[in-house]
């Protein structure tokens, strides 16, 4: 029998530290697993796959090359939560803030370009951190395009509001409110961002390789929209922001969730 | 809904089968190979959705089809016929020719996906992607059944709200508040219940060892048949695509058209392949029609 469960007070505390220090090495390991494949995808295989593009196309087919290196830029993130932590509690809270967002969409659909999308990923990101950011961003493309129709576009999307989601994660502290020319900031890039991004697409997918011209025209034809994506996102992140966060941060205490996500 | 031909194949196969005509459609440039896909993509699709609502999606993609081909003259001043000066950059022939093939890319590629929208249900692609990535699976299909379940919770907040007689006045930023203040509701509503769905998934068992999926898709023989057809006519036309068959330029003129013997197996091997979802439809149509017509 275990002799630390004879005595009371003191044995069971070390028993219950042995206990955690079991627990802690788990995740240790498996974040360095984890940075090892993305440093192998990132420096390994997407420059692997422009490599072969270049020599295999003929420095052309950029369209091609940039769907595969988008959707492999995901896979990280993919693979770091398919083996994470996340347990039952958090995969669902991921699924309704998505939902909530891909709703966002349907909700707001009468006015083009104005959507509470952007802002709702970086809400989560500031909430629950990078991954989770990511996650609702990625997620959020994929699904909304299984109602408004996939296509090529899918894996940038996807990249584009994930890395968004992250990025609010990473520059900002956990469940804490950004000081709101910060979030105004946040809001204009978002929307310059996720623009710029989308017009690389629409140039590559049209002439197979890079044409400067033509990709001062998709900036210039989507001006307009680029405008409506800050515009919204600086609206909805200062609207939003504080009740959001608020809610999130009291699921969070409240049922202990994405403390070690 | 009613089950189509096509789609009754193993998801697997289906999924393949996209992913292959859209990767041959955006690499060619050839005007044959382009053309098929086009006339492939565009039959399949009439298939699945009818005419009428063809036509109607026609109607839209026609015109961005016209305007591509007429714009691509602005961004690219390569090929040698000169056909007159817009503000001292030559307009050729060949660039328009360029812009009417990218255009016609474009939109196979487009009638592609939505063939794959029409046929690929989000649960065949759950069921495909839930075998190596069952956390994603299921993250996706949890997210895929909230959406109409808050879409009714949303309208019964927005009914709700009406009724107490909050912001119901027509001006722009009254109905941008209500619909704010709505999705602050139902983030309330739904983060709480979500949790109570997790802890019920928990105490059922969620994420133990040994815990398997129901899945309703069986491979079958014809899916073998189906499979070894495909999967050879792919190989074939990516082998001679890769050596080279089936090349064409635009710059600085327009190439001949390859009219070598390989070319055309390519090519017949292309409209085999881009055909083989249309004719099974055709098929399975006939077929029900006529056992039908024997009762």
């Amino acid at each position: 029998m275990d002799k630390n469960l004879i005595s009371i007070s003191k044995p069971i505390e070390k028993s219950a530290y042995l206990n955690t220090e079991k627990v802690k090495s788990k995740p240790k390991n498996n974040i360095r697993w984890r940075t090892i494949v993305t440093l192998a995808i990132y420096l390994i295989v997407i420059p692997a796959v422009i490599i072969i593009g270049v020599k295999l196309f003929a420095d052309r087919k950029y369209n091609i090359i940039s769907i595969v290196i988008a959707f492999l830029a995901c896979v990280p993130f993919f693979i770091g939560f398919e083996k994470g932590k996340a347990g039952a509690r958090e995969l669902v809270v991921i699924a309704t803030l998505t939902a909530i967002s891909v709703l966002g969409r349907l909700i707001f659909a009468p006015i083009p370009g104005f959507k509470p999308v952007t802002a709702i990923v970086i809400i989560t990101g500031i909430a629950y951190g990078m991954q989770a950011g990511f996650m609702t961003g990625a997620l959020t493309a994929v699904v909304s395009n299984i109602f408004y129709g996939q296509g090529p576009w899918t894996p940038f999307q996807m990249f584009v509001w994930g890395f968004i989601g992250l990025l609010a994660g990473l520059i900002s502290l956990r469940g804490k409110r950004p000081h709101w020319l910060l979030l105004i900031l946040i809001g204009v890039i978002g929307g310059v961002l996720f623009s710029m991004l989308m017009d690389i697409w629409t140039v590559l997918n049209m002439d197979g390789a890079w044409n400067w011209s033509r990709y001062a025209a998709a900036l210039v034809s989507s001006l307009s929209f680029m405008a409506i994506y800050a515009v919204s996102n600086v609206i909805f992140l200062l609207v939003l922001t504080r009740p959001f966060l608020e809610k999130l941060n009291r699921l969070k205490t409240k049922y202990g969730i994405f403390n070690q996500v | 809904m009613k089950e189509k031909a096509f789609a009754s194949y193993h998801p697997i196969i289906l999924f393949v089968y996209f992913t292959v005509t859209v990767f041959i459609t955006m690499f060619t440039m050839n005007p044959v190979l382009l053309g098929i896909s086009f006339v492939g993509s565009i039959a399949f699709c009439g298939m699945l959705i009818g005419g009428k609502e063809l036509l109607k999606s026609l109607a839209y993609s026609v015109p961005i089809l016209i305007v591509i081909a007429l714009t691509n003259p602005l961004f690219s001043h390569n090929g040698e016929t000169i056909l007159f000066f817009l503000n001292d950059n030559p307009v050729t022939a060949e660039s328009i020719w360029y812009g009417v093939a990218i255009a016609v890319m474009i939109i196979s590629t487009y009638y592609w996906f939505k063939c794959y929208h029409a046929v690929m249900t989000s649960d065949k692609f759950v069921y495909l992607f839930g075998r190596f990535l069952p956390k994603l699976a299921l993250l996706l299909s949890m997210t895929l059944g909230f959406i109409p379940k808050l879409k009714r919770r949303y309208r019964e907040i927005n009914d709700a709200q009406k009724a107490m007689g909050i912001y119901t006045s027509r001006s722009y930023v009254d109905r941008m508040r209500s619909k704010i203040r709505v999705l602050s509701i139902l983030l309330t509503w739904s983060l709480e219940n979500s949790v109570d769905t997790a802890d019920s998934m928990r105490a059922r068992g969620y994420g133990l060892k040994g815990r398997t999926s129901y899945a309703i898709y069986r491979w079958h023989k014809r899916d073998t048949i189906m499979a070894c057809l495909a999967f050879a006519l792919s190989i074939g036309i990516i082998w001679l695509m890769f050596s080279g068959y089936g090349g064409f330029n635009y710059y600085p003129t327009l190439a001949s058209v390859d009219i070598s013997v390989l070319a055309f197996i390519l090519y017949a091997g292309l409209f085999i392949l881009m055909f083989l979802s249309t004719v099974i439809e055709i098929k399975e149509n006939v077929l029900w029609r006529y056992l039908r017509s024997k009762i």
